[in-house]
């Protein structure tokens, strides 16, 4: 169960270590509980500590939380500006342009997280190979972004 | 009985006057997840209007052109959306670090992250509701806001004393009549026996609270409804029945009513507050312990 997360926590060369114990899965969806949590614990529950995310045919689609805490450790980042923010939050690739910094793989298909200027994730993406390239192109193809809340309110 | 003049005929009894409301939207700081400064600089920058409400520790009256919930502070956790009177009854629980929680009707989980704010993500907060949509609801509020110490169950509040857990606190924001302030059509909704519909449901969810509340727990009641039958009437019964005690609490509100359409209630349910709408939704707050007869 736990080698899914682990797998996830590599795409962005972190070092993020998860105490399989604690990771706790309820139908399609991961939980990271606390040992004081484990103990309220019921077989029922909804929703309980960290949601790191769930799966959905075949592909895991990781929460926010979980990009925050991979953060924290990871080498492959990317930093946009606050206007690219704003598109990439709704739900829009990143062109060269918008981004100031790169931290780790620039490598064409290689994950990264997209980090602001306040070095906040705001989401992930894949590396399109364009910013070693000539061109205003497409830089990271957005995979994810917190815009997501406001989608699946609606 | 229903209509508006059969409901504002009440509330002038009750000593309260008919005004027309202008309710200001708040936000309420996530301290876990913000510097207070830092944010409201942010805010300002976005051209956000910010202005301190002067009884909340972390709540700000707002004022700007576009929607405050669809901005990338919002969607990382910052702040929440919270009506100023909503942001009350959290606050008045003492020493929340560390203690075992039941927010007994949870969703939409405004009360729920407030809780963990004020916990530190400390502890345990077990969160019950029952409708699916607003569970989840309550699910994104506590991905958004980074919340780590909730287990939610699908569970009705009547039942709460099953989960086996002694609870050093319990929220009761209980599901009630709402009010005018917050709902153009509620004159139009709501009927005399909704409100005493409603009444029985939450002496049914108080009595069950009592029952997994630690002997020196508190208890914060609150609802978001102008109605004595669920406000002050339903704390005088539950002084008398349930044995419990009123607390005094400090905070934002009136002395609630002793004498309710010629009844008189025990004196000490003048300790619970009650707010009239204004620039807030109409609320009722009160802070119960039980007593030695518990």
């Amino acid at each position: 169960m736990i080698k899914l997360l682990n797998d996830f926590i590599r795409l962005f060369n972190a070092s993020l270590m998860l105490d399989q114990n604690l990771v706790e899965k309820r139908e399609n969806r991961y939980y990271l509980l606390s040992e004081n949590l484990k103990r309220f614990i019921k077989k029922d529950f909804l929703y309980a500590g960290t949601y790191l995310g769930e799966t959905r045919g075949g592909t895991f689609l990781p929460s926010s939380i979980f990009l925050s805490m991979i953060a924290e450790t990871a080498k492959n980042k990317t930093y946009v500006d606050q206007k690219t923010e704003w598109l990439f939050v709704c739900g829009r690739d990143i062109f060269k342009k918008g981004v100031t910094r790169v931290n780790g793989s620039r490598e064409k298909d290689d994950f990264t997280l997209i980090m602001n200027v306040h070095d906040e994730c705001i989401g992930f993406g894949t590396m399109t190979g364009a910013l070693n390239e000539k061109g205003e192109n497409v830089a990271v193809r957005n995979m994810f972004d917190i815009g997501d809340f406001l989608r699946r309110e609606k | 009985m229903s209509g508006k003049e059969f409901f504002l005929r009440r509330y002038k009894e009750l000593g309260w006057a008919y005004e027309e409301v202008n309710l200001c939207q708040a936000i309420r700081i996530n301290t876990m997840n913000a510097r207070r400064e830092r944010l409201v600089k942010r805010l300002k920058q976005r051209g956000i209007k910010l202005e301190r409400i002067s009884y909340l520790e972390e709540g700000y009256w707002v004022r700007s052109k576009f929607s405050v919930g669809a901005t990338v502070e919002y969607l990382l956790g910052l702040y929440s959306l919270q009506e100023a009177a909503a942001q009350i009854p959290c606050t008045l629980f003492s020493g929340l670090e560390n203690k075992k929680v039941l927010d007994a009707c949870a969703a939409p989980g405004g009360k729920t992250v407030q809780l963990a704010d004020l916990m530190e993500n400390t502890g345990v907060i077990v969160a019950l509701d029952t409708r699916k949509r607003r569970l989840t609801a309550l699910a994104n509020q506590l991905e958004r806001c980074r919340v780590r110490n909730t287990v939610v169950y699908n569970m009705d509040a009547r039942n709460a004393s099953e989960l086996k857990i002694k609870f050093d606190r319990i929220l009761l924001d209980l599901p009630c009549s709402g009010n005018f302030a917050a709902d153009k059509a509620w004159f139009n909704r709501r009927t005399l026996k909704d409100v005493k519909r409603n009444a029985r449901l939450q002496r049914e969810i108080l009595t069950e609270a009592v029952k997994a509340l630690s002997e020196d727990g508190e208890i914060v009641y609150s609802t978001c409804s102008l109605e004595p039958e669920e406000d002050e009437l339903n704390i005088d019964w539950a002084v008398k029945s349930l044995k419990l005690e009123v607390e005094e609490i400090r905070c934002y509100g009136q002395e609630a009513l002793t004498n309710v359409f010629g009844k008189r209630l025990d004196s000490s349910v003048s300790k619970a507050r009650r707010i009239w709408p204004g620039k807030t939704q109409g609320f009722f707050l009160c802070k119960l312990k039980k007593g030695e007869l518990a």
